[in-house]
């Protein structure tokens, strides 16, 4: 079972290096875009307000100069702007008195205002009142309810002692226009300069862990078998982790090539005593020979059951090895045809080339050889051997042979540790039982069937190492 | 019969002197490889029983200089290293026969008599093409000296072909000798059996005359070895 991944940062923590790097660069630059946007769009409508702003002070300094005063009655110049004169146009100027209350009565008043007036919030008038000769701007609604920017400036008119607050207003829709415009524009361009930024981001990472991926290909190579060692050339950063994934396959190769060598040993130093015992007590009469006999039995059962205990575990570690299949079938078919010369054995073989096995060429010898063996004991004259691929992943080897064959009730007792069931035939009595035994470490299987040549057909399922 | 046994185990070597003399062998013993080389170079044994692990040369050591200076004593390898790999190994150094430790006596005796008795064969000449090199009385092909590995098929179709060296063979005729009659052949085989062959012994030798069979000779140059 995989152990629970920890849970990762908003989505991401194990999920993508590149999702990763890409998503944070993307973050920063989306955030800076939408400063830069805001503080552009601020930038703009200030310039644009400005400007209004100083059209309405021009209009109130034209009153401001050429307003007069007879009798008491307040006289505003003809203005040159024709919108002051059409009702609600959109351009409107108004000279009114304030009072304590700041309440704007108006004395003169533009006819595009009509009956209606200017009125500057309290609050505006208040500041006008404060900072005579300084215009104070704001926001109001003409007659049609259209919005208008103003400008509101106390001043005095020579004849009159009482100071008046000149006001103009404007329609603002205009600005307001012109600023939703530029939002749309700069917004649209900021996007797209955004997804620009992420594209380009994604790419230079793609490319620059291609490395990585590279890498992760060839280890999966090794694996499975279609390559013995990393090869590739890497950047400076992962080259020495590809040294070390080298060591580490040629280390583990090494381990089992010892551990191998270890069990020969043993074998060899501990079955010279035993045949020596076993010889020498069989030729004794007496009850020590006979206890001799049977111990002695005993121990060699042991060893050879240990030692494959041990060349098994030694096998499950190995890495990376490819085993051509066709050559260790023709050294097989030679040597059996030599063990088995009096008898006159032909071995017919077949196997594509190119066909390889993915494991130890030292297993498949030790498979093939105690499944050949043992149809060479049974067979009459012939056995065939025929070795295909299955698909990318597995092959099957195949030996059969014309002898007696086995009764289908018969066949799982072969499978069974040490069973022999012909106590008369020679062998070790081990030979399907390994045989099974190391397929099924490989991950294969074994299967009994009758042949059509007579005799029996052992079917063994492999993996393969893929060309 | 004149057998010499090469074995380091003392114990193991007085049994089988004692086994070997009962059953009616002149023994000789050599208790580590140097000595063993010798004596098999210098006598004429019927047969040799050898163990592969010995002190100063191993066995399979032993075996491939005896092969290389032509002794062919037939050769009986004793030995607990009972992997396939090393069996392997055993029969391409030259040996004759294989028991792997623990044995039973009376089995040993068995495979060394039908050992001498194969090697007691009828001897015939053996052919040459070239450098390619067949001896039909030990079943044994080399070519430029190096001993082939040749299964009983490829064999017979090798000999065939040299018997008849120099003339085209065809397919028909080719199958027609390599097979009993109850052996049940498909129409490609000879061809697979031809490209094995061609591996073997190099790929020139047997020359394919388009629509009439195979022709095997020796390579230009080259003279009979």
């Amino acid at each position: 079972m995989t152990p629970r991944a920890r849970k990762p940062w908003f989505g991401l923590g194990r999920s993508s290096l590149v999702l990763r790097l890409v998503l944070l660069a993307g973050v920063w630059s989306v955030a800076m875009l939408v400063l830069a946007g805001f503080g552009l769009n601020q930038l703009f409508t200030r310039a644009a307000v400005e400007r209004f702003e100083a059209g309405l002070g021009e209009s109130i300094l034209g009153l401001q100069a050429e307003t007069t005063v007879e009798d008491g009655q307040v006289y505003a110049p003809p203005m040159t702007d024709v919108r002051a004169y059409r009702p609600f146009s959109g351009f409107y100027w108004q000279i009114a008195s304030l009072d304590d209350k700041g309440v704007a009565t108006p004395l003169v008043r533009s006819r595009s205002l009509w009956d209606s007036r200017l009125t500057p919030p309290p609050k505006v008038a208040a500041r006008a009142r404060a900072n005579p000769g300084v215009s104070v701007y704001f926001d109001t609604t003409d007659p049609l309810n259209k919005p208008l920017h103003a400008a509101a400036q106390l001043g005095v008119i020579p004849g009159r002692t009482e100071p008046v607050l000149f006001m103009a207003a404007e329609n603002r829709e205009a600005i307001d226009a012109a600023t939703r415009r530029f939002t749309y524009i700069i917004a649209g361009a900021l996007i797209v300069l955004g997804a620009g930024l992420i594209l380009a981001v994604w790419l230079q990472v793609r490319i620059g862990l291609q490395p990585l991926f590279r890498l992760r290909r060839e280890v999966a190579r090794v694996r499975k078998g279609k390559a013995e060692r990393l090869v590739g050339d890497y950047p400076a950063e992962l080259s020495p982790l590809a040294g070390e994934l080298n060591a580490l396959v040629a280390y583990n190769q090494d381990v089992v090539e010892r551990q191998r060598t270890h069990v020969g040993n043993l074998a060899h130093a501990l079955k010279t005593p035993i045949s020596v015992m076993l010889t020498e007590a069989r030729q004794q009469p007496g009850v020590l020979a006979d206890i001799v006999v049977r111990q002695s039995e005993a121990m060699r059962g042991h060893v050879e059951h240990h030692l494959r205990r041990a060349r098994a575990a030694a096998r499950a570690q190995t890495i990376g090895e490819r085993t051509d299949v066709a050559e260790v079938v023709d050294e097989l078919a030679v040597t059996m045809e030599r063990i088995f010369q009096d008898k006159g054995v032909t071995i017919d073989w077949r196997a594509p080339d190119e066909l390889c096995f993915r494991g130890e060429r030292q297993d498949l010898q030790e498979l093939l050889g105690n499944v050949l063996e043992n149809a060479g004991i049974w067979c009459k004259r012939k056995v065939r051997v025929t070795a295909e691929p299955i698909d990318g992943d597995w092959l099957t080897l195949t030996v059969e042979d014309d002898g007696p064959g086995l009764p289908a009730e018969r066949r799982g007792e072969v499978l069974q540790r040490g069973a022999r069931l012909d106590e008369s035939a020679p062998g070790s009595g081990l030979g399907l039982a390994i045989v099974d035994e190391l397929a099924r470490a490989y991950g294969g299987d074994l299967v009994l069937e009758g042949s059509a040549m007579g005799g029996l057909k052992v079917a063994v399922r492999l993996p393969r190492a893929e060309t | 019969m004149r057998i010499l046994l090469v074995e380091d185990d003392p114990d193991l070597s007085r049994q089988l002197k004692l086994a070997l003399g009962d059953a009616g062998y002149a023994v000789d013993h050599a208790a580590d490889g140097e000595e063993g080389h010798f004596l098999g170079e210098t006598e004429p044994y019927d047969a040799v029983i050898l163990d592969l692990g010995l002190p100063k040369i191993d066995g399979v050591s032993v075996l491939e200089k005896w092969r290389r200076e032509n002794v062919a004593t037939p050769v009986l390898i004793l030995t607990a290293r009972d992997n396939w790999s090393q069996k392997v190994a055993g029969f391409d150094a030259g040996a004759d026969d294989y028991l792997t430790k623990p044995f039973h006596t009376e089995e040993l005796l068995a495979r060394l008599r039908a050992l001498v008795r194969r090697s007691a064969g009828h001897a015939s000449p053996s052919l040459a093409c070239g450098g390619l090199r067949l001896d039909p009385r030990a079943a044994r092909a080399t070519v430029n000296g190096e001993p082939l590995r040749l299964t009983s098929l490829e064999y017979r179709l090798l000999h065939y072909m040299m018997l008849h060296q120099g003339r085209v063979i065809s397919r028909t005729e080719l199958v027609e000798h390599l097979y009993d009659q109850d052996f049940d052949r498909d129409s490609n085989t000879i061809e697979v059996f031809i490209g094995r062959v061609r591996k073997k012994i190099g790929p020139d030798r047997i020359e394919t005359v388009r629509g009439l069979g195979y022709r095997i000779m020796a390579l230009e140059g080259e003279t009979d070895a």
